[in-house]
C-alpha cells in the first residue's frame, strides 16, 4: 500500500459550471410534480445526484427544494434518481439551455 | 445547414406552397440530429425519402455527450470517416484497477494492427464536432434539418402515430413515420407510453471534464505519436469508491476526456458526482496525466444500462425508437459501446421505414423488418450476451471493486519484495494473499466460473 497523498483538486462546482456554455430559456424547465411529497421527503436524493448543485434544500425551508434550473446540464440524473418520480423535466424550449463546446 | 434553420418560425425551404405547411410534405420526422436520429434520416434520404430532422438545441451535438470512443463500422459504410472530425484512433486500451490507497493495477494492449488503417474502427471524438458534421452529411443528402425546435408530444390518429407537436407556434407537423431518437431522457417516448421510465438502479450517471493540454504534452504523457490516441479504463474502489461504474481517461488531439460513470443509485445513497469525480482525478495513478491541464468543459448525462431485457418495444404503428431511446447501451466491464449501436439501429430503422413506405404502409407490422434487423445484428446478440454482467458485477462489488483490487497490489508488493528472503517465500505469501481474498480455490473456481461469460 502506498501512503503517497493524492493531490486534491481545488476545483469549486462554480469552476466547473463556469466552463459550460448556456443560453437562458428565461424559465425553469425542472420542477417538482407535487411540492407535498417533498415536505414529506427526508432523503433528499435530487441534492446528492445532480452533478450541478441544481438542486437545493435550504436548512430553514419545508423541504421544498429551489432548483438553480440555469445550472443543468441536462444530464436527467434527478428524473432517475428521486425515489417519488417527483422531477417534472422538460426539455428547455426553442435551444435553450445548456450549449455543449466539447460533448 | 442554412435556409432551413433560420428564425423562429418552422420555414420549408422546399416548398412551393405560399402558406408554409408541413403537414405531409415529409415521408418521415426524425426527433433528435444525434448519432441514431441521423444515421436514421441519411439512410432514408438515400433510399429516395423526404426527411425532417429536429433538433432542440442549436446545432447537432449541443447537447449530447459521451464518454469518448466512437467505433466506426457502421457509420463507415453510410459516410466517409476519413475526412470526419475524429480526435485519435485508439492505439492502445489499458484496463486499470485502483485502490482508494493509491495502488494500481494494470493492462495495457497495444497491437500492431490497431496502428493500421482503418485502426480497428475506433476513434476518439468530440460530439459537438462529430454530431454536428454527421448531421451535415445528412443534410448534403436531401434531409431537412431544422434546430432549436423541441418535440414536445406525438399527434395520434386513433392508435396511429402521425406526427410530432413541437414547441414552435402553429407546431404540429405530420408525417407517416416518426422516428424517435432523443436519446437517453427520452421525454416524448416516455409521455407518449412507448416506454417506462427505468428504475435508478438500471441507469447511470456520468460526469466528465475536458482538460487542454499541448498535443505534444499528451504524446509525451501517453506515449502516442501521429494520430495515436490512448483508451484508459479504470475499475475498483480508486476509481469509482463505493459505486458500481469505472472512470476514463481518453486522449482527444489537444485535450483528455476524464470522467467517470456509476449506478445513480449508488449516487443516490450518498456518493455524489462531483466527489466521485474529484476522488477519480487525485489518484496518483490519474492526476498525473491530467496535471497542468485547462479545464475546457465539464459535462454530464445518464446513461441507460437496463441491458436487453429493459430493451422497450422498437416499433409501433407510425413510429420506431432507436438509439440510447431505445436502451441500447452496451457495458460488459471491457466493453463499452453505445453510439456504434445507436448508428446501426438508426440505419435498419432507416431501411425499414423505406421498405415499408415503399409498399404504402407504415403500421407497426410494417415496420417490423427494423426490430427484426435488430435482433439478428451485432447489437441485440452482444446486449443478449452480457445481460448477465451487470448484476453479477453489483452482487460482487465488493470483491472485485475493493478485496481484488488490493489483493493484488499486495501480492505484487509480495512477490517483488527485495530482501535476504527466498524467493520461494515471497511467491507462497503472494499466493495466499490471492486466494485469501478470493475465498481460498474453492472461491477462487466459483468466480472463475461466475464469471466464465466474458470468455465464452
Amino acid at each position: 500500500m502506498s501512503t503517497a497523498q493524492p493531490h486534491v483538486p481545488d476545483v469549486s462546482i462554480e469552476d466547473r459550471l463556469y466552463t459550460v456554455k448556456y443560453r437562458d430559456a428565461g424559465e425553469s424547465h425542472l420542477g417538482v410534480k407535487d411540492p407535498d411529497i417533498c415536505v414529506e421527503c427526508t432523503s433528499n436524493e435530487c441534492t446528492q445526484v445532480c452533478p450541478a448543485a441544481v438542486w437545493t434544500v435550504e436548512d430553514d425551508s419545508d423541504g421544498v427544494p429551489s432548483i438553480a434550473y440555469e445550472n443543468c446540464l441536462e444530464c436527467g440524473t434527478c428524473r432517475f434518481g428521486c425515489p417519488h418520480d417527483n422531477v417534472r423535466w422538460e426539455y428547455p424550449k426553442t435551444g435553450g439551455g445548456v450549449v455543449f463546446k466539447q460533448g | 445547414m442554412s435556409a432551413q434553420e433560420t428564425n423562429g418560425t418552422l420555414q420549408l425551404p422546399k416548398m412551393q406552397s405560399e402558406t408554409p405547411d408541413y403537414n405531409d410534405a415529409y415521408d418521415a420526422i426524425v426527433v433528435g440530429a444525434g448519432l441514431a436520429g441521423t444515421a436514421a434520416a441519411l439512410t432514408m434520404a438515400r433510399e429516395g425519402l423526404d426527411v425532417l430532422m429536429l433538433e432542440r438545441g442549436p446545432a447537432p451535438g449541443t447537447k449530447n455527450v459521451f464518454g469518448g470512443v466512437l467505433y466506426t463500422p457502421t457509420i463507415r459504410e453510410l459516410v466517409d470517416v476519413d475526412s470526419a472530425p475524429t480526435e485519435r484512433y485508439i492505439a492502445e486500451k489499458r484496463f486499470s484497477m485502483l485502490t482508494s490507497d493509491g495502488d494500481e493495477t494494470a493492462v495495457s494492449m497495444r497491437p500492431g494492427a490497431w496502428r493500421d488503417e482503418p485502426h480497428n474502427d475506433s476513434y476518439t471524438v468530440l460530439r459537438r464536432r462529430f454530431d454536428e458534421w454527421f448531421a451535415k452529411q445528412a443534410v448534403d443528402a436531401g434531409v431537412t434539418l431544422i434546430t432549436e425546435t423541441t418535440v414536445t408530444g406525438l399527434v395520434r390518429d386513433g392508435r396511429k402515430i402521425v406526427g410530432v407537436e413541437t414547441d414552435r407556434p402553429d407546431g404540429e407537423i405530420r408525417a407517416p413515420v416518426v422516428v424517435l431518437a432523443e436519446g437517453a431522457n427520452s421525454l416524448v417516448s416516455e409521455n407518449e407510453g412507448l416506454k417506462d421510465r427505468q428504475e435508478r438502479e438500471a441507469v447511470a450517471v456520468s460526469v466528465k471534464e475536458v482538460f487542454k493540454l499541448d498535443r505534444e504534452t499528451i504524446d509525451d504523457r501517453f506515449r502516442l505519436d501521429g494520430d495515436a490516441g490512448a483508451a484508459y479504463n479504470y475499475f475498483g474502489e480508486g476509481a469509482v469508491g463505493e459505486a458500481v461504474g469505472g472512470g476514463f481517461v481518453y486522449t482527444n488531439k489537444r485535450s483528455v476526456s476524464v470522467g467517470v460513470a456509476y449506478r445513480i443509485e449508488d449516487a443516490a445513497n450518498g456518493q455524489t458526482p462531483e466527489a466521485t469525480l474529484d476522488a477519480f482525478e487525485s489518484h496518483p495513478a490519474v492526476a498525473p496525466l491530467i496535471r497542468g491541464g485547462r479545464r475546457i468543459e465539464y459535462s454530464a448525462h445518464v446513461i441507460p444500462e437496463g441491458g436487453a431485457k429493459a430493451m422497450p418495444d422498437l416499433v409501433h404503428d407510425g413510429a420506431v425508437v432507436v438509439g440510447d431511446a431505445a436502451g441500447l447501451v452496451l457495458n460488459s466491464g471491457v466493453h463499452l459501446e453505445g453510439t456504434n449501436m445507436a448508428v446501426e439501429s438508426g440505419y435498419h430503422a432507416g431501411k425499414a421505414i423505406a421498405s415499408a413506405l415503399a409498399d404504402g404502409r407504415s403500421d407497426e407490422a410494417a415496420l417490423a423488418a427494423y426490430p427484426r434487423d435488430l435482433e439478428d445484428s451485432f447489437v441485440v446478440e452482444n446486449l443478449r450476451h452480457y445481460d448477465w454482467f451487470q448484476q453479477t458485477i453489483a452482487d460482487d462489488r465488493k470483491f472485485l471493486f475493493e478485496d481484488l483490487p488490493r489483493a493484488l497490489a499486495d501480492a505484487e508488493t509480495e512477490y517483488f519484495k527485495m530482501d535476504r528472503t527466498a524467493k520461494d517465500e515471497h511467491t507462497d505469501a503472494a499466493r495466499d494473499r490471492l486466494l485469501d481474498a478470493a475465498g481460498g480455490w474453492f472461491g477462487a473456481a466459483k468466480r472463475a466460473w461466475r464469471f466464465r461469460r466474458m470468455l465464452s
